[in-house]
């Protein structure tokens, strides 16, 4: 049975050992939640679907300081000769690879008059041709591809049709329907591009962007003497491919530099590195707190039993049982911990308050603190249990001896 | 209302074996004020420990107000020591920490009552003591007298069929002692079994009945009643001594 206002009276004339788990909950609650809203921000960032196959596609590069190389037909005899490969699955060239961390990107104009005429958010812009979707796995959920006519070779100014994100369509022009629309490239020319597709998802090249999900792939096959190539193979591939592309392409023309093969998956590791990184130190940081105050909880228990063994005896002998004496330490150390908690919980949306002041974190959800403080009620649960139940088998005849 | 047949208790080390009682033998009747002495080492604290539910015995039967306490399992002895006996010790035990109504209300709250009817009998069994008037004050605030009738009213808080007394008197000065001692009378007369066990020979005569245990047995057993010495003394169950009845005279006509 609970003996709430006993246990109060307890506390209240021996308050320096409750005072400083207290305080240690405080500190511990306060961290701990501010800590796990960090941990679980960096996990949603890192959890962010690019939209691709990421264990499918891998990009390449491909230098040409061949002066006599004719680019264009190269580079189409080129991206044909890589379709043709045993496992590859599709091949585009492009401007940029999604999560690696470079690229382009560029805000659009739209409005069909003066007066309506707005700036949209800035987007990441892939130039690609009619394979470029099936290349990157992306899932068409509007409107359709470029067709192979479609598709310019040149410059980026020249683009005329463009396929956006999900993301994008919907910040530019809300519930309306995106296909169909015309925006303008301010930097790269002042020509109509109208909207013929949206993708459900795809991210561009910078994971710590705020606009990383709005893309839009214009059909431009961009031909320059440094290119991108974008391949989509049978998963277990790439090792494989590493050696094949680059001897079915210097077999064409040798005087060309082939490297830095890497799959969008490894993007993803390298560009995410940070935030795992400080995940992974702030998570030791809460399990050392807590193995800290699951510690402090377990020793100040123990000290305790130690002080009140003949104390233990007398409650035995008067008629206590064991789970009596269980419950006694238990709601002790849950009042401790429930005060410490509320307080630290506090503490924490303070704490929360100025990390969002300085290092422009989020807001702390209130769900972190609540989360902690029952966390450190289950963890007051194991550490206090063990000792409670050794104080529950002593022995009733304590209570008549005289030491 | 309490029986023992042929207890024996055994404490075993990985060497030794002691036999703290050996056919252990006592009946007393509701409403006795029943005293135990014997010299250190003999038994006493075992007989109470046992005949209090504090721990269990080797062989025998007890039986406690008519119910078997052999083989029981701890949630039943704990039970039964919170609503039949009531215990008195020599360090008072009472818990520094909390005040004197709360400190009488310890066993009430195992017992499950309500708050109210906790504070009506924390309320009358520390007017029995007299001390209502320093329920708020801390044990420490006290003297040992006083403690000791905290510890009294504690006990006497739940109603319980029999008090066991561990030396009562122990640590206290002789006036605060009699006062004790004149308590634990007026309880008895008030219809509460008294098991007391005592070093103190003067108070063990104030009691009805005297027992003596040596080596972990009854010894000897005399009848005080209004005052006079009963029968010669007899041996109980295995006994080997007798104690003659001429120093027990000799030692109350000295009192």
């Amino acid at each position: 049975m609970l003996q709430i206002k006993p246990i109060l009276s307890t506390l209240m004339r021996n308050k320096s050992g409750p005072i400083l788990l207290l305080i240690q909950i405080i500190l511990s609650v306060a961290i701990v939640a501010n800590a796990s809203f960090i941990i679980s921000e960096r996990i949603a960032l890192m959890d962010r679907d690019s939209g691709t196959a990421e264990e499918e596609v891998f990009n390449f590069r491909l230098y040409s300081f061949d002066s006599s190389i004719e680019l264009e037909s190269q580079l189409q005899r080129d991206i044909r000769t890589i379709r043709d490969l045993p496992g590859v699955m599709d091949a585009s060239a492009t401007s940029m690879v999604p999560l690696s961390g470079g690229g382009w990107s560029s805000g659009y104009t739209v409005g069909n008059t003066e007066e309506t005429a707005k700036d949209t958010e800035s987007a990441a812009v892939y130039y690609g041709d009619e394979h470029m979707l099936n290349t990157l796995g992306v899932d068409l959920i509007e409107g359709r591809n470029f067709y192979e006519e479609e598709v310019l070779t040149g410059s980026p100014d020249l683009a005329t049709h463009g396929i956006v994100s999900k993301a994008f369509a919907k910040a530019s022009w809300g519930d309306e329907p995106a296909i169909g629309q015309i925006m303008y490239a301010g930097d790269f020319g002042d020509k109509p591009i109208q909207i013929i597709g949206v993708v459900d998802k795809l991210q561009g090249a910078w994971v710590n962007s705020s606009y990383l999900d709005n893309s839009v792939i214009l059909n431009i096959n961009l031909v320059n003497v440094f290119t991108k190539v974008l391949v989509r193979a049978e998963v277990g591939t790439l090792a494989q491919l590493k050696e094949a592309i680059p001897a079915a392409l210097h077999k064409d023309n040798r005087n060309r530099v082939i490297e830095g093969f890497t799959l969008i998956s490894e993007h993803r590791k390298r560009v995410y590195r940070n935030h795992e990184l400080m995940a992974t130190v702030l998570s030791m940081m809460v399990v050392l707190l807590l193995l800290i105050t699951s510690l402090g909880l377990a020793g100040m228990v123990m000290f305790n039993i130690e002080r009140r063994t003949k104390q233990i005896g007398t409650r035995r002998a008067l008629g206590a049982k064991k789970r009596d004496i269980i419950s006694f330490f238990l709601v002790e150390n849950y009042i401790i911990c429930l005060v410490g908690g509320v307080i630290g919980g506090l503490v924490a949306v303070q704490l929360g308050q100025q990390l969002m002041s300085v290092y422009s974190l989020p807001k702390l959800e209130p769900i972190y603190p609540i989360m902690t403080i029952m966390g450190l009620l289950l963890l007051t649960t194991v550490a206090v249990i063990l000792p409670a139940r050794k104080a529950a088998k002593i022995s009733p005849a304590i209570a008549t001896r005289s030491v | 209302m309490l029986s023992m047949k042929n207890i024996s208790k055994v404490f075993k080390t990985d060497l030794v074996e002691t036999h703290a009682l050996r056919d252990f033998n006592l009946e007393v009747k509701e409403g006795e004020f029943v005293a135990v002495t014997g010299p250190s080492g003999s038994g006493k604290t075992t007989f109470l420990n046992i005949a209090g539910l504090l721990e269990g015995f080797t062989h025998g039967d007890y039986f406690l107000d008519g119910v078997n306490i052999s083989n029981l399992s701890d949630n039943k002895s704990a039970t039964i020591r919170n609503e039949k006996i009531g215990f008195i010790f020599q360090g008072f035990n009472l818990i520094p920490d909390l005040n004197l109504a709360e400190n009488v209300e310890v066993p009430l709250r195992y017992r499950g009552f309500n708050s109210a009817e906790r504070k009506r009998r924390v309320q009358h069994a520390l007017e029995q003591v007299g001390l209502a008037a320093r329920m708020k004050h801390l044990p420490s605030q006290l003297s040992g007298g006083q403690q000791q009738r905290v510890a009294i009213a504690r006990a006497l808080a739940g109603e319980p069929r029999f008090l066991l007394a561990d030396e009562p008197t122990g640590n206290l000065d002789s006036m605060m002692a009699r006062q004790v001692m004149e308590l634990l009378e007026e309880i008895n007369r008030a219809g509460t079994t008294i098991i007391m066990v005592t070093h103190d020979a003067e108070l063990a005569r104030r009691a009805q009945r005297n027992i003596q245990i040596v080596d972990g047995q009854v010894c000897d057993f005399t009848m005080y009643q209004h005052g006079a010495v009963a029968d010669k003394p007899h041996l109980v169950a295995g006994d080997k001594r007798a104690v003659e009845p001429s120093s027990v005279e000799a030692e109350e006509a000295t009192s």
